[in-house]
This record gives structure tokens, sequence and C-alpha cells, in this order.
């Protein structure tokens, strides 16, 4: 990485990788690092690029992760820029920690590596650690790829930081998948980053935590002064959706590069029949649709960049009219039939008219979805649209019912 | 009478007292509390511009605002027991970057310090963060009421060590919290209790100066007249008596080395101590001879280690 | 639900610039510490020991602003001279 060089470099790296080079990119005043599977390379980079002085920041060689989101948060309360990344277990271990922060309305930006988590020991892929800690008050992002998970830690400060937001924001992507396979990414120059974040500076400062000023950060939130606060970081959520748009389309600007903002739409606007997904299995299905269209098939892709705050309106907007819609989720909900995000979606079914809605529950615990798997859930979304008996969920690689097991 | 001019003779504690006491005079401590003392006496002599760090505990509901008032005027960040050397780490990390000045306070009680939050604590220490780690030590989670710490002595009874027919308090032996400290080769540990005062306000001086460069740790006596069964006036004398009878020894360790701050001559029997504190009362001789030993152990270890000659400065 | 604004900020922060929270700790007391001021030395174990630190000279001698004194006896206690007592309350009715 040049980091004098005016222009942007294209390179081969992993995700984590760029990752890790995003973050340098971005100037952190303080960067907690503790090690877990797979995301381990975010931080053996970060050493390096610290050790070799291309990362100027206090970087804390933590004692956990819990340990690492205390020390980004307060960090932050004290008027830091941030990063830490984790994954799974190392979520789950910080877990109080994740919800201090966004208490605390710190604008933390941290890198999940997306691993399945819940009881069983699994070095796998899936979604099930973001999952698990959805209600945490944070803004969820999720990329595709390496390239997108470059833009996305830096779109990621933008939104974390402003002024209107000030919530943290959790950028995900998948373990295994994304995190080690490396591609080609175009890797912008420092300068073109720092413009991108200058808008800033030009904001009014947020509350910083300085030694004899009088202020406190904890406080305790009673009664309705509880609510008050609940209250402000709801609305901070709904801002964050325009807001993530005019980021997105800043970020074009800047860097030639558009992903849509909080939903991407492939080749949805004349599909009849649609998938709904996030993660590295997008790449996948849009392989498969290209294949579909070919065929002269209408369909579509809805990929979910943001989980949270969840994209209602504009999932309501592209999927209105359209006859059925096959929800992929490469997680569970536990006590639900249908994976958690089409349990989200079907929340306002009511808005999506007469849409038909199926689950399909894939890639858990790294069982690859194929474009086999895909091309299988397309059929039965072509089978729900024409009013054929579809089950509503479907497991694609584990097809039992659930009542035989 | 009122012609009669007194003179003054102060003790000299007061010449440590420089700074306003930033507290509200009505602040929610039990009467007689020995950490209302604390946590006023420390700004007091540090000053106001230290950053405190609080977690949920006896002092949270002082030290921690409430619907965006204050309690005093200190800055100061509300954290969880879980991770509060790590948020103070944060804290700390930041102001060294940003050149901004400051002492970070990090004030606990034995439930965050010994247990809940000992990991972050040693992680910071064997780190050498730069800031003070006060641990007030009521010997107990007295907050939630009065349940067993490992820092509970011997013996004494708490809500989940109770006296029964099956069991006669707590059965197992406190951990040397400062000790444990101390061997994280930090460049200052030490102990200090309400009851000595200028002792006490020496190292948090030191403490202040010291923790611009490196981790420093105060583990701080602080007994509990609710939860300890003792007189709302007793607080200062259980300090004394806690001393007089090496149950608390006064030391410190700057670099790794060791040294009484305050060396008892003559040590009285820990059955003074005992007596003034009612969670002890059910103890039978023997039982108290198990302290006493205890107690004993603890002061040769230290006594020990006050006899090397040998440091273990960081290197610049 | 009042329409009362509690926190002048987007997340839990407090500010002391203007007034502090302050409790009526003076309602919590059954006795009041009563100075005999012909024992009194100055010394001011009283005042350095008073855990609400309400304690303060004024005039020649230090007395305890029992607006905030919980009544605890700590001063009374560790006076040397045995100079303050404590009285319950009722007899200042």
């Amino acid at each position: 990485m040049n980091m004098n060089s005016e222009k942007s470099e294209l390179k081969v790296i992993t995700g984590n990788g760029a990752a890790a080079i995003s973050a340098v990119l971005c100037r952190p005043d303080v960067v907690a690092a503790y090690p877990i599977t797979p995301q381990t390379e975010i931080i053996e980079k970060l050493s390096h690029y610290h050790a070799t002085g291309r990362l100027d920041a206090e970087m804390v060689t933590v004692d956990g992760e819990n340990s690492a989101m205390n020390t980004v948060t307060a960090a932050s309360a004290a008027g830091a820029r941030v990063f830490t990344a984790t994954s799974s277990w190392g979520l789950v271990f910080m877990y109080d920690a994740v919800l201090a922060a966004s208490g605390a309305r710190a604008p933390v930006v941290m890198v999940n590596v997306n691993r399945e988590t819940p009881g069983i020991i699994a070095v796998s892929a899936g979604q099930q650690d973001m999952i698990s800690i959805r209600d945490c008050g944070w803004i969820f992002l999720i990329a595709e790829d390496s390239q997108e998970i470059l833009d996305l830690v830096i779109m990621a400060y933008r939104l974390a930081e402003d002024y209107d937001i000030q919530v943290p924001v959790m950028v995900h992507y998948d373990g295994f998948y994304l995190s080690y396979m490396a591609e080609r990414v175009e890797v912008p120059s420092q300068k073109s980053v720092d413009d991108f974040l200058a808008v800033l500076k030009t904001q009014p400062e947020r509350t910083k935590l300085v030694p004899g000023q009088k202020l406190g950060c904890g406080a305790h939130g009673i009664l309705e002064g509880y609510v008050e606060l609940r209250h402000k970081h709801c609305a901070a959520m709904e801002r964050a959706k325009d807001k993530f748009e005019e980021i997105s389309l800043d970020f074009e600007k800047q860097f030639n590069r558009s992903y849509g903002g909080q939903i991407e739409e492939y080749r949805l606007d004349d599909a009849e029949i649609v998938l709904v997904a996030s993660g590295s299995m997008c790449g996948t299905i849009k392989t498969v649709i290209d294949e579909q269209r070919e065929k002269g098939l209408k369909i579509g892709l809805l990929r979910i960049r943001m989980f949270r705050p969840f994209p209602s309106e504009k999932i309501i907007k592209a999927l209105k009219g359209k006859k059925c819609a096959g929800v992929v989720d490469r997680s569970i909900c536990f006590g639900f039939k249908p994976g958690p995000m089409c349990v989200e979606l079907k929340s306002f079914s009511r808005e999506l008219g007469d849409l038909k809605i199926l689950s399909f529950i894939d890639g858990i615990a790294n069982t690859d979805i194929t474009k086999i798997n895909v091309e299988k859930m397309i059929s039965m979304t072509i089978a729900g649209a024409k009013g054929e008996n579809v089950p509503e969920v479907t497991w694609i690689s584990y097809d039992k019912d659930l009542k035989e097991c | 009478m009122a012609d009669k001019k007194k003179k003054k003779r102060l003790s000299k504690v007061f010449d440590y007292l420089k700074y306003e006491d930033p507290f509200a005079k009505g602040v929610s401590f039990c009467a007689g509390c020995p950490l209302e003392r604390l946590v006023r006496f420390v700004p007091q002599v540090m000053g106001n511009d230290i950053v405190i760090t609080g977690t949920p505990s006896c002092s949270a509901p002082v030290l921690l605002g409430q619907n965006g008032k204050s309690w005093h005027k200190l800055s100061y960040y509300g954290t969880l027991m879980t991770g509060a050397a790590s948020n103070a780490t944060g804290l700390a990390r930041y102001y060294k970057r940003a050149g901004i000045d400051g002492t970070v306070v990090c004030f606990n009680g034995d439930g965050t310090a010994a247990d809940i939050g000992f990991g972050n604590l040693s992680g910071a220490a064997e780190r050498n963060e730069p800031f003070v780690y006060i641990c007030y030590d009521n010997e107990g989670y007295m907050n939630t009421g009065i349940q067993k710490s490992s820092t509970t002595p011997f013996g004494a009874k708490t809500t989940t060590t109770p006296v029964g027919s099956n069991e006669r308090g707590k059965n197992l032996r406190r951990k040397n919290l400062g000790l444990l400290l101390a061997m994280h080769k930090i460049p200052y540990a030490a102990t200090a209790t309400l009851s000595n005062l200028e002792d006490f306000a020496k190292k948090l001086l030191k403490a202040k100066e010291i923790s611009k460069k490196g981790f420093c740790f105060l583990h701080i006596f602080s007994p509990c007249p609710t939860g300890w069964g003792m007189p709302t006036d007793t607080g200062i004398e259980v300090c004394r008596k806690a001393v007089q009878t090496n149950y608390f020894p006064l030391w410190e360790a700057e670099n790794g080395k060791f040294s009484f701050t305050k060396e008892v001559k003559k040590p009285k029997p820990i059955k003074e101590y005992v007596k003034l504190v009612k969670k002890f009362s059910h103890l039978t001789e023997e039982e108290i001879e198990v302290l006493q030993k205890d107690v004993d152990y603890e002061y040769a270890v230290l006594k020990q280690l006050s006899l090397l000659d040998q440091e273990c400065p960081l290197p610049d | 639900m009042s329409e009362k604004i509690y926190f002048n900020f987007q997340g839990p922060w407090s500010d002391a610039a203007t007034e502090l929270l302050c409790s009526d700790t003076g309602s919590w007391r059954t006795e009041r510490p009563v100075l005999d001021e012909e024992k009194c030395i100055l010394c001011g174990f009283c005042a350095m020991y008073c855990p609400i630190q309400c304690i303060e000279m004024k005039g020649q001698f230090f007395h305890s602003d029992l607006n905030f004194c919980k009544g605890c006896g700590v001063c009374a206690r560790e006076c040397p001279k045995k100079a303050i007592s404590m009285v319950p309350e009722g007899e200042f009715k």
C-alpha cells in the first residue's frame, strides 16, 4: 500500500486484507486487536502496518473481545476514531460492551466476519452471529465481496460519525468465503479517502469526554429519561436509512463505484420472481440469474446491504407487484420456521400486496450454496409464483420435514 | 469564652486537601460509609481534572448521573463491571495520543476488581496502561445486598455464605488483590485506608504522577457498616484496627520494590479487629485462629518482599 | 408522558455545569453532633473524617451542616477529646 500515492492501486487481496487496508485508510486513533478465526488476518495486518509505520494509531493488544469493545467505546466517547474487528464467539463475548457502545451512541466502527455461533462449536461460515445480536442498536451493513468490504468500512465511518446519526456501525461479511479468498480489489488513494471523510470535519462536534469539563457519559436513564434516549436512538436509526443513500451517492461520485444504497436491486425492474439475499452468496445468485435471464426467465435479486435499520420502505417499493419472493437465510430463527430475514420481511407482508413469500435456509456451517442450490430455489420460487403448492420453508441442503426429525 | 482564642492545631492531612470537594453534599451513601469519605477524598487530593470511571456498585448511584444531571463536577464515564479497566484504557490511550492532560481514575469495588473484571484489570496491568486503578475493597458485593466476593475473608457471614447448621460463613480464604497486581510488575502498587489519610494522600499523588507513564493500582480497605454489621460511627475505627492487627498492612511497591509505609511494631491479635464487626460474631476461638494464621501468612510474605533488595523498572 | 426533555444530548450524558443533583440527607438523621467548645482543641479530625465533608469552620469552631449531616457519629467517635456528643433529634423538637 503506497500511502503517498494520489492514485488508486489494483491489488489482489483477501477480504480480511481489504478490511485492514480500509481501516488504515480511515486513520483511526485507537485500534483494539484480539484474534479469532476467521478474522485474525485483519489484526495481524493492522499490527504489521502499525509496526512498519503505516498505521499511526494507539494499538491496544487487548486481553479479549470484551476488552476490545470496551476499549474502543470509551476512546470513542473521548473523541477518538476507533476500529476493531471480531467474529462469532468473540462477538458474543463482547455482547454487553456492544450494547454499551450503542447505548452511549459511540460511533464505533467494527468489522464482524460472519461465522456460525450458538452452542455447537463450528469453525465455519454462517450469519448466525449477526442474527444473534441483531437488536443491539447498531447499524449493520453486509458486504458481498472484498471490494465492497473495503468500500463499506469507509462508508461506515461517514455514517457512524455523522452528527445526525452517532450510532455504531458493524460491517459484516462471510467468513471463509470472503475472509480468506483473494480477489482483485481497487485500493483508493489516501487522499481520496481523506477527502471523502473530510465532510465530517465540517459538522458540529459531537459531545466528547474531556477532563475537567464537568461532562459525564453513562448517566442512568430513569423512567421517562430512559424512554427519551431510546426514542432518540430509534429516530437516529430511521435517519440512517436516507443518510446511507446519500453517502452511497457521494461515494459513487468520489470513487466511481456503486452498489445501490440500503439494498442493491439486481435485474429487478421487470422481474416477476425475486430472490432476497445478502452476503457472498449473492455472487452465485447473480450468475444463476444471468443464466436464467438468457433463457427468458424474468428473475432478479434484491440484495440486503443494510440489515439494521431494516430497509422496509425500500424493500416494499422494490417488491411491490412481484409474484413470488424467495428469501435466502444463512442462519436460523429459533422458534420460527422461516429464516430470520424472511421473518422480518413478513412483518410487513400486507404492504407487499399479493406477493408470495418463501423461506430458503441454506449455506449454514460452510455447506456451500452452489449454483444447483440456487437453481432449486429458483424453480421453487417459479412454482410459488404459479400458485403451486410449495412448502413455506425449505432447508435446501437438508430437506427434511421438521415434523419428521 | 468567646474571647479566648484557641490556637488551631490542624492535622497535616489538611495540607493535602488542595482541591474543592466536587460532590454535592447530599449523596446516597449509607450513613457513616467510609466509601463516601473515599470518593470525596480522591479529587480533593488529586484535583478536579481527573476523569473517573464508575461501574454498577455502591458508588454508581453517586458517580454516575441521572437523566442528564450529575451528583458531582468531575468528568466521568459510566461503564460495565466486566470491562472497567478496558474502558479506562480507551480513555487513557486516546488522551495520551491527543495530548490531552488529565488523569484517568478507574474506580471500582472488589466485585469488579477481584472478580468479574479481574481479567481485563490484569490485562491493563500487563500492558502497563497509563491510568490509576483504585479498588475500594468492602469485601463483598455490597450493592446487591452483601454477597461473598473473592476478597471476603475466612469466616465472614454474607448472604451467600450464611451461618447455619451446615455452614459457618465463608469457608475459603481471601484473595490478596494488592499482591496479585504488584506481581504484574507495574510501576506502582499500594494499599491504603481511611484511618491513615496522610499515607493515603501521598499514595494518590504518587500514583497521579507515575500514571503518566504506566499503570498504578491502589487497593483501599473500605469497611461497609451496613453489610458487616458495624455501628455507623465505627468506619474509621475499623480501618485503624485493620492496620494495627496487620489484617490490612499499609505497603507500596514502586518498580517492584516493596516497603511498608506504616510498620506496626506490635501488631494486635486479630481478635481485636474481629470483635468490632458482626459478620465475624459467630466465630469460635479456633475459627478466629484460622483467620489469624491467614493474616500472619500474608504479612510474612510481604515482610520477605520488603527485605528484597531488587527492583524491576521498565526500560524507558 | 411529559414533554420534558431530560438529556440535552443524543446519548446518556450529564452536565454538571449548572446545578448538581442533591438529596435531602439531613432528613435521615436520628442524632445530631453537638460540640462542647470547651473541650475542642481545633485539631479538625471531625472535619477530616466526616464522610459527607459537611463539617466546616464556622466562626471559631468546626460545625456540621445539619442540612446534610446523616448523623453517623464518625466525628464524635474520632474526636480525640470527646468534645462531640451525639444527641437524639427528639430533644431538639
